[in-house]
């Protein structure tokens, strides 16, 4: 039995992003009216739903689902808390759908947001690393995922002769479609001397390939693919979804003469591809988890898009837009949009439901039927690739 | 009279599987452990095998030499303990003998630092406890 699809996207919503909480933005805020926005642009009301998941903010507990809806006076008869960093709302997606198509509940609200300070982030990553972490990493300075994903980069660097500039071409990108996008805080465009003129956070990682964390919310609602034929938006199916975990969440020294230049999403892309029955050649659009550029560039390898090692030449000489060759991050991604970290990670799949009901605006993929969404999390340690599409091939 | 520097930065807590790693640490030795089932050489130390889920590990020194795996050097800081220290280098050494480990290699520019660089274990006295293992260029 698969669950290729039985359940389908069928609204979303999203708070304002903002740089800083002005002081009148909470976890509920962005939980609450994230939620509610999806509902509504569903077509549901609030007692349609009787599935919940949240991913929960990392300065909340792991009850926190269960304070939402007590909060918001839901009466779910699935609930869920999923946690997988990166990963967890392309996670919450498939194993929603996975409920729905067993039979577990008909609507179900996904939703995830927040406010954390940035520094905050830092403080947490230092309190909350397991014992192991702290007495084998912390000791030695990281920066956490920036440090991790320097690593990355420069073994990447170092194996396949890449360069910044090449790099660069997905900040460029992002930047163009955040340009474009109404909800996105980087708008400003860029070019490959100024991401490269931005200051070194970790060498080799500058400024503008680090996504800046943000405050917002965002949701969605997905139904079975019965009761979806009836609703307001087109549905958006899934039709794929793999996961695969791999790595230390945090501390990326994993196990000896490991990779660390090939990831765990070539696993998880070949799982979604399988269930799916669909090609990489099948898909018009991707959007990719840009925590920062080496994460691109390697999942585009990894998915299948290049070989192993020209994922930044590809970068380079592939014209990313919305109207290109192959539209990636087409809302400007967490690159161009801002990362409302931690548990945000639903932006994704929200942008490839956007395209696939047609209501991208100026950013459209034109003829969207199939686009591919992946989640990332840890040091490239969680891996959920889905696979959407508004017809069921 | 000496005066002591209050050191700032986070300090392992030696736990059970960890002791002996912090002691050996503390006479200048780098231990790792091998699984007696299977011959795995495992870091960071562990109550089981991850290979073949054995309990029956022991220790071992290691010659300290290994090779930069990769490597960052941190120009801004999420603990401020090491705010004085920017830029430094944080990496992922292979050891020579079978395992990887986090550490700091010092004693050079951290521009001169490469990938593949060959590097010897050093130890940083920071606490009258406390050494830290950590890596400089081969002499
Ligand atoms: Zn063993």
């Amino acid at each position: 039995m698969s669950i290729k699809g039985k359940a389908a996207i069928v609204g979303y919503g999203e708070t304002e992003f903002l740089k800083r909480n002005p002081g009148d933005r909470s976890n509920y805020t962005e939980y609450c009216r994230a939620a509610k926005l999806a509902i509504e642009d569903a077509g549901l009301t609030k007692d349609d739903i009787d599935g919940l998941i949240s991913i929960y903010p990392l300065d909340e507990e792991p009850t926190w689902t269960e304070d939402l809806q007590e909060y918001l006076q839901l009466h779910p008869r699935f609930l869920d808390n999923v946690y997988r960093g990166g990963a967890s709302g392309n996670a919450a997606i498939l194993y929603g759908a996975a409920a729905l198509a067993g039979g577990l509940c008909n609507n179900i609200l996904i939703v995830a947001g927040s406010v954390m300070d940035p520094k905050r982030i830092y403080e947490f990553g230092l309190e909350t690393g397991t014992a192991f972490e702290r007495d084998f990493d912390s000791i030695y300075g990281p920066m956490f995922n920036n440090s991790a994903y320097a690593m990355i980069k420069r073994r990447y660097m170092h194996e396949f002769n890449a360069t910044d500039d090449q790099f660069a071409h997905v900040v460029i990108n992002a930047r163009y479609h955040a340009s474009k996008f109404p909800n996105a805080l980087l708008k400003k465009q860029v070019t490959v001397d100024d991401v490269l003129d931005s200051r070194l956070i970790c060498d080799p990682l500058h400024l503008f390939e680090i996504v800046m964390p943000c405050v917002g919310g965002c949701a969605l609602v997905m139904t079975t693919a019965e009761r979806a034929k009836d609703t307001k938006n087109s549905p958006v199916y899934l039709l794929g979804g793999g996961q695969q975990f791999d790595r230390g969440l945090w501390n990326p020294a994993y196990g000896y003469e490991r990779s660390l230049t090939t990831s765990p999403v070539k696993l998880a892309a070949k799982y979604a591809f399988e269930m799916s029955g669909l090609g990489i050649t099948d898909m018009d659009f991707v959007e990719l988890y840009d925590c920062y550029t080496i994460t691109v560039v390697i999942s585009l390898e990894d998915i299948g898009w290049c070989e192993k090692g020209e994922g930044a030449a590809y970068v380079e000489e592939t014209d990313l837009t919305y109207k290109g060759d192959m539209p990636l991050n087409t809302d400007g991604g967490q690159l161009g949009r801002g990362q409302p970290n931690p548990g945000i990670h639903l932006m994704h799949s929200i942008e490839a439901a956007r395209q696939l009901m047609g209501r991208a605006g100026d950013l459209q993929v034109e003829g969207a039927t199939f686009g591919l969404s992946n989640g990332n999390g840890g040091s490239m340690a969680d891996q959920c690739t889905l696979i959407f599409g508004n017809e069921i091939p | 009279m000496s005066t002591e520097i209050e050191y700032t930065k986070p300090l392992p807590t030696i736990e059970p599987e960890t002791e002996e790693y912090w002691k050996a640490a503390k006479r200048h030795e780098l231990f790792l452990q091998r699984c007696n089932a299977c011959g795995e050489v495992i870091h960071f130390p562990r109550v089981m095998c991850y290979r073949c889920l054995s309990e029956d590990l022991g220790w071992f020194k290691s010659t300290g030499i290994g090779s930069v795996y990769s490597f960052t050097i941190i120009h801004q800081v999420a603990h401020l303990g090491f705010e004085s220290e920017v830029p430094y280098v944080y990496a992922i050494i292979d050891l020579d003998d079978g395992a990887r480990m986090i550490s700091n290699v010092v004693n050079i520019d951290p521009s001169a630092v490469e990938v593949g660089m060959r590097v010897q274990v050093t130890f940083d006295d920071v606490t009258p406890e406390i050494s830290i293992p950590k890596f400089e260029p081969i002499s």
